[in-house]
């Protein structure tokens, strides 16, 4: 898989839609990138994607089991009423920013897809104090164009809400920018992970996993990592990029390289051989210390079962949450490698050197 | 044992019951749907189960036993008690309402001086229980001793009522006049649990679920309205029939389990809502995500004023979830052990 095909498939993933407890369709997509790499591709109880790639390798034995997990969900919105005048009110999923969506385009996901736009009052209307001030989640509202008869015909209390943007690479050739990078960036490293260890020998079985409602809680992670109990778990996901009026120390470069993530979450031994791999290679890498919890599928994994030693790999990624979240491809692509490279080398005695005391 | 559903209400949200002493209420519960289920039994934690005996899918139903309450936690030289919340409680629902204890002991709370109402939180609370010192307190409470609200359960006329702990008595009682309704035989396995600790972050859900394994959950308990003077914005309503839950902070409800909850619905002409609750969760929300994932809905009573001394239900309601949860467990429900995909 080459890197224009890896970002061909970014495009189409990015545009699809995949609201955590909606992930039906983006799931398939998924499916059938990895399909052609895998021996074995299911659904868990929880609908979570797990497909299998076995050890490929001159003694035919598999030395460990190492999972990754990448989160296909996104955020977006629930209707939790139909208004008089067929006004959508509507409660977040996931971490909605309310500051961003004043004239969002949404898809409401009723009988039929509606196209739709969050409005917001006119500057000429508001108060010279209302201008300054956010307007909060409850005050907002969909229009989907409809009266209330038509509305309440279409759309259910329960329906769900997509973000709308058509992604697009920028002129540099590098930088992409569209609607739910966060987690898709993730989502195609592992087609292009599972891509390239088609490529090569490992002696380990890899499992890919696109996690489900990862936003509302690592909630299929919880019982993907029960349910596959791997020797070994990498998360991968997104972390802040770099912008101007951010606080110094908690964002990370756009094109200086995936983030290694540290702390409590993240098993030491994980993080040197990732660390060590990178530097072999002459991959970039940047490290990111979270004292506790990462917010990400590996919070999830490290705990499951007896315990599963965990390790995230982060795509620095601006404006999270957003319709306009950006990365920069390279930083994907090196990610790519630096997993393949860790993965063709981990064998049986790296785990048992872990346990060692 | 009682001739109408709004008798076992009453007595079931009279009876003690606060989170982490759930002794009396399970006793009550158990000697009422003994002689209904295959086996009844409890666990380690407390849990109560009710099973039904038949063949796979299993479908475990859960409504919490427990309570909010208050726990003492200091009992002064004049015999006057600290306590802290077990569960939700603002402070300002306790203003001047009674507290019962397990054995019967009865008192108030009220507060020190405060000059304004957002000044109010827990150290300012305290509770009297009528004694004039340290000794004679000890006599009748001991620290970590729980409370539990002690209003009595009033109907109203037109069908409404109002109690204490409808949250989630009245959960309790959708369950266990189930279970009186249900034919002999049904075409799979349904375990009734009466849970522990909800109130507390669904702990007894948690074990329950790890424990029996179902293939399906459901929750039945009460959830918040929106039909009240400027209300948040909720589309339930009182009487419109039980809310058929969509999601809450604790889950999505599985598609499949919440369509055939409305088609059930639907095709038996019982009227429903759908729920979409923006705080709080319930037992499915632990259900859920026990193992590898069990596919969970929930079937909540509308309720106004929850957590507080005088919660209000409709028994219409009450009974159309009966009718409801009837009519959803006699009939087949679509399961292959091989497929993990429901």
């Amino acid at each position: 898989m080459n890197e224009d095909k890896i970002v061909n498939a970014l495009m189409e993933l990015s545009e699809m839609t995949a609201v955590s407890g909606g992930e039906e369709a983006a799931v398939t997509a998924v499916a059938r990138y990895l399909r052609p790499y895998v021996t074995d591709i299911k659904r868990d109880r929880f609908g979570n994607l797990l497909a299998f790639k076995p050890a490929e390798n001159a003694t035919g034995k598999t030395e460990l089991t190492i999972a990754l997990v990448a989160h296909a969900d996104e955020i977006g919105a629930m209707v939790t009423k139909i208004e008089p005048e067929g006004f959508l009110r509507f409660t977040p999923i996931g971490g909605l920013d309310p500051r961003t969506l004043p004239g969002q385009a949404v898809t409401v996901h009723g009988k039929n897809k509606f196209p739709g736009v969050i409005g917001a009052a006119p500057p000429h209307l508001l108060t010279e104090k209302e201008r300054g001030e956010t307007t909060p989640m409850e005050k907002l509202f969909v229009d989907i164009g409809l009266d209330q008869d038509q509305a309440v015909d279409e759309v259910k209390v329960g329906d769900l809400i997509s973000l709308e943007q058509h992604p697009v690479v920028l002129k540099n050739g590098k930088m992409m920018t569209g609607k739910s990078l966060d987690n898709r960036a993730g989502i195609s490293v592992l087609i292009a992970c599972a891509a390239g260890l088609s490529r090569i020998c490992h002696s380990v079985d890899v499992v890919f996993v696109a996690s489900l409602q990862e936003e509302v809680g690592l909630r299929g992670a919880v019982t993907a990592a029960y349910g596959l109990n791997p020797d070994l778990a990498v998360a991968i996901d997104a972390t802040h990029g770099d912008a101007p009026e951010l606080e110094e120390g908690r964002f990370f470069k756009l094109g200086e390289g995936p983030v290694i993530a540290i702390g409590p979450n993240l098993h030491p031994a994980l993080v040197d051989r990732l660390e060590k791999t990178a530097d072999k290679h002459f991959l970039s890498v940047q490290r990111e210390p979270i004292p506790g919890h990462s917010g990400t599928d590996a919070w999830a994994f490290q705990v499951a079962r007896e315990g599963i030693p965990t390790a995230l790999l982060s795509i620095p990624l601006r404006y999270m949450h957003t319709s306009v979240e950006m990365i920069n491809l390279d930083d994907l692509f090196n990610c790519v490698k630096l997993l393949g490279y860790f993965i063709g080398g981990l064998n049986r005695t790296f785990l048992e050197d872990m346990k060692k005391c | 044992m009682f001739n109408t559903v709004e008798e076992l209400i009453k007595s079931l949200t009279e009876t003690f019951g606060p989170s982490g002493e759930e002794e009396t209420v399970r006793t009550m519960i158990a000697n009422l749907v003994r002689d209904r289920a295959d086996r009844v039994f409890e666990d380690a934690l407390g849990n109560l189960y009710a099973v039904k005996e038949s063949n796979r899918p299993r479908i475990m139903i859960s409504a919490h036993m427990d309570e909010i309450g208050v726990m003492v936690t200091n009992i002064d030289e004049n015999g006057f008690l600290r306590i802290a919340p077990l569960g939700g409680v603002n402070p300002i629902m306790l203003l001047g309402q009674r507290i019962r204890f397990k054995n019967g002991l009865t008192g108030t709370v009220y507060h020190e001086k405060f000059k304004e109402l957002k000044e109010l939180d827990w150290s300012k609370l305290y509770a009297d229980i009528g004694q004039r010192d340290a000794a004679a307190a000890e006599n009748n409470v001991k620290i970590g001793d729980s409370a539990c609200l002690a209003q009595p359960f009033n109907n109203l006329p037109g069908g409404r009522c109002l109690a204490k702990a409808m949250d989630d008595r009245v959960g309790c009682a959708v369950l266990i006049e189930t279970l009186r309704r249900l034919p002999e035989r049904l075409p799979q396995e349904v375990c009734f649990v009466f849970s522990i600790q909800e109130e507390l972050g669904l702990r007894g859900a948690k074990t329950a679920a790890y424990s029996y394994e179902p293939d399906f959950g459901i929750a039945v308990d009460v959830t918040l309205v929106g039909d009240t003077p400027k209300a948040p914005t909720m589309a339930v309503s009182l009487g419109q029939g039980p809310a058929i839950k969509v999601k809450d902070s604790s889950i999505l409800c599985h598609p499949r389990v919440r369509q055939l909850m409305v088609e059930t619905a639907e095709n038996n002409n019982i009227s429903h809502q759908l729920e979409v609750l923006e705080r709080g969760g319930t037992d499915a929300g632990a259900i859920h995500l026990s193992r590898e994932g069990v596919p969970s809905g929930a079937i909540s009573i509308p309720c106004r004023y929850v957590h507080s001394p005088s919660e209000m239900i409709d028994l219409k309601d009450v009974l159309n979830a009966v009718e409801l949860m009837v009519k959803l467990l006699t009939k087949e429900w679509p399961f292959s052990e091989e497929s993990n995909v429901f």
